[in-house]
């Protein structure tokens, strides 16, 4: 017999409501989904793909790098600063100090990964609900026992899992970078969790977009669109904006004031009015870049401070935390003064407190904004559908 | 939500749909429906394409809100008790997908899950379900090389998981081979005899005949005829009669004042063996019909209903609709 009898009395099945969650739901919807995704074999090629290219560009930069700094530093297998501290000392080096390759590389490395990152993280998630809906699958879901809040964040996990497989496969070399040198281990770790955060979020904005329209290519397209956004369309206002903070200030010089070809040119101090740019104030549109985001929060190199600005996490670092420390007010524009001489003014203090809290609390927002989105879309029983939508 | 599964006596059992409607947009796709489901019994829901049968299902299925009017299943509201109706409801949608890379297995097993069984109850439960659909050779093949009639008993299956004492059924026999449609038959009766109410949409209004105790008529969004399917067949209807000498019945015919029309109006009855329509009150009055003809020695050679009790009672609601 295969049914039971109805009239039996069941306990009666305590109230869940849309937002409650429970570790079993969202577990039966995330395995659901990954079992959805991994049986493809697509999914294997995809990855397989993705190995073979970030490998690509790692060996590229390694090999590049090498030529820039001059030929095989020695400090790829030395870990350390071991090659940048000795090589003064060594007489048939190159000139100048040598750069430690695994900064650059690493750089090269995590951006690459994280550009290729921000181009597959929508593909996993931006069909997802809509794609459930179009193929009569959502409502079967919807009408278990399931509430809206464990569909999404089941659905989250899942595209969130398929992401951090690609960011495992670009692991080793990642690792790779980090045994060339002057890379510490705690800006792997640090820079892997950012990354993992920025793909969690970019699923979760496929995800919100998915539940908001009814065909899969509107969301896929609004998704990549806001991808875009936040990785280039911030640096573009950010130029762009320039001319609207400009000011004209009164800025305290060092050099020389009016050029005389007579005479010995002697640095004094003057003050100009001179436009400046008050990137204080837009500083912030840098922050919400996930570019930015991620050098920002890899912590410093090894390396000495002269040589730290070469790797591009670094150039970037202090890039975002000069505009953000705004114009300078006294400039020292003494450029005929003896390389021995002291300069009376004073060393530029940087504003040292970190930019990426700023961007990783604005894309937890955008984040959490767009699940409660999708959750109330989903929704049961539902008052209105999305246009051209139908539920089963 | 103090009030859930409080009020549960015998009476507020089944499926009570009082006065609804729902519209998309400019489209009234229910516009004033009533029907009573009850418990232990088969309703049928007949209507022609987009008369709101699945609009109405998506309600009950607790996936839609209601513009007007009220709903009631096993005393239960879909809309303000969402979770205890689905808890209860087992509902098979018209055009649903699978779940592709899933086994036939996984899919229920799922199902299960997401119905909070423990991993154990849902396997049990699986196995036995894919028993009852005939679908254990199958168990462990992807869902998507399953054919349409055998997705749709997966589907039947899927409704089933969590034991519900109401099943919201649409277009269950689409897609189904004559093999499966009795199975279907035969597993409805039984869930109805065990006191689940069981509410089916179907366009195979002969299968409903022998499958549904009551029906509910929809056209255009509205609560057009409901009667039970004994009324419906003891209700005025067309037969045929068939006999050795169309020419001989058709004189008898009139001689007792039975009026006849030919099957094929182009042609007068011969002396050929054909077949005449008339209109009957039921079977008692087609076995007294019979009764009469042999024993005035007309060669009949069968007498039968044209199509079935539901058919009649539809195609007459279609032309008042003209």
């Amino acid at each position: 017999m295969s049914v039971r009898d109805a009239t039996v009395t069941r306990p009666a099945a305590a109230h869940r409501g849309t937002w409650s969650l429970t570790w079993g739901g969202i577990r039966t919807v995330a395995v659901l989904e990954l079992r959805q995704r991994v049986r493809s074999t697509r999914w294997i090629i995809a990855l397989v793909v993705w190995f073979v290219v970030v490998g690509g560009i790692t060996a590229l930069a390694t090999g590049s790098v090498s030529l820039v700094s001059g030929g095989s530093t020695g400090s790829v297998g030395t870990a350390g600063t071991g090659a940048d501290a000795t090589s003064p000392l060594v007489p048939t080096g190159p000139v100048g100090p040598t750069v430690p390759a695994g900064p650059v590389i690493f750089g090269f490395v995590v951006f690459f990964v994280l550009f290729l990152g921000l181009l597959v993280a929508p593909t996993l998630s931006a069909t997802s609900i809509n794609g459930d809906r179009n193929a009569g699958t959502l409502a079967t879901l919807q009408v278990t026992l399931l509430s809206a809040a464990e569909i999404v964040i089941g659905k989250l996990v899942a595209s969130w899992f398929a992401a951090l497989a690609f960011l495992g496969a670009s692991l080793p070399f990642i690792v790779w970078a980090l045994a060339a040198g002057g890379v510490r281990v705690m800006a792997l770790v640090v820079t892997v969790l950012v990354l993992a955060l920025i793909l969690a979020v970019v699923c979760a904005i496929g995800l919100g977009f998915s539940a908001l329209t009814a065909r899969t290519s509107g969301s896929a397209v609004l998704t990549y669109l806001t991808v875009a956004g936040l990785s280039a369309v911030t640096l573009i206002l950010f130029g762009l904006t320039a001319p609207l903070v400009n000011t004209q200030t009164d800025v305290k010089v060092y050099g020389v004031e009016g050029w005389d070809s007579e005479v010995t040119p002697e640095c004094s101090w003057f003050t100009e009015t001179r436009t400046v740019v008050h990137t204080e104030r837009t500083w912030w549109l840098l922050a919400l870049n996930p570019f930015v985001i991620v050098a920002d929060a890899a912590p410093a190199t090894t390396s000495a401070p002269s040589t730290a600005s070469v790797d591009p996490l670094s150039a970037i670092r202090a890039g975002v935390r000069y505009a953000r420390t705004g114009p300078e007010t006294v400039v020292d524009e003494c450029w005929t003064r003896s390389s021995s001489a002291v300069s009376p003014v004073p060393e530029r203090r940087l504003d040292a407190a970190p930019v990426w809290p700023w961007g990783v609390g604005a894309y937890l927002v955008i984040g959490v904004g767009s699940v409660v989105t999708a959750v109330r879309r989903l929704r049961i029983p539902q008052k209105t559908l999305p246009r051209g939508s139908r539920i089963a | 939500m103090s009030i859930t599964g409080a009020d549960h006596g015998e009476g507020s059992r089944g499926i009570v749909v009082d006065g609804v409607h729902r519209s998309f947009g400019s489209v009234h796709a229910v516009a004033g429906v009533d029907l009573t489901a009850r418990a232990g019994a088969v309703t049928a829901l007949i209507g022609p394409n987009g008369s709101g049968k699945t609009t109405l299902l998506l309600m009950l299925a607790g996936l839609l809100v209601p513009d007007a009017g009220r709903l009631t299943v096993d005393g239960v509201d879909p809309v303000t008790e969402g979770y205890a109706t689905r808890a209860r409801v087992g509902w098979m949608p018209d055009a649903f997908g699978t779940w592709d890379s899933l086994t036939a297995r996984e899919v229920l097993t799922t199902v299960g899950a997401a119905y909070r069984m423990s991993r154990d109850a849902a396997a049990g439960r699986a196995a036995e379900l894919l028993e009852t659909v005939h679908l254990t050779e199958l168990a462990d093949s992807p869902a998507r090389v399953l054919s349409r009639g055998q997705k749709q008993r997966l589907g039947l299956a899927r409704a089933l998981v969590h034991d519900p004492t109401v099943l919201l059924l649409d277009e269950p026999a689409g897609g189904l081979d004559p093999r499966s449609r009795v199975d279907l038959r035969v597993l409805l009766r039984r869930l109805a005899a065990e006191g689940r109410t069981v509410l089916v949409s179907s366009h195979v209004l002969t299968e409903l005949d022998e499958m549904a105790d009551d029906a509910v008529f929809l056209s255009q969004g509205r609560t057009v005829a409901a009667q039970t399917v004994q009324a419906a067949a003891a209700a005025r209807r067309t037969w045929r009669v068939r006999a050795l000498s169309a020419s001989a019945l058709a004189a008898w015919l009139t001689q007792v004042r039975v009026p006849w029309e030919p099957e094929d109006s182009f042609t007068p009855p011969s002396d050929a063996p054909g077949a005449l329509l008339i209109a009957l009150d039921g079977e008692a009055s087609a076995a007294a019909l019979l009764t009469d003809a042999v024993t005035a020695g007309v060669p009949v050679t069968s007498l039968a209903p044209v199509g079935g009790a539901l058919e009649q009672t539809y195609l007459s609601l279609e032309e008042e609709r003209r």
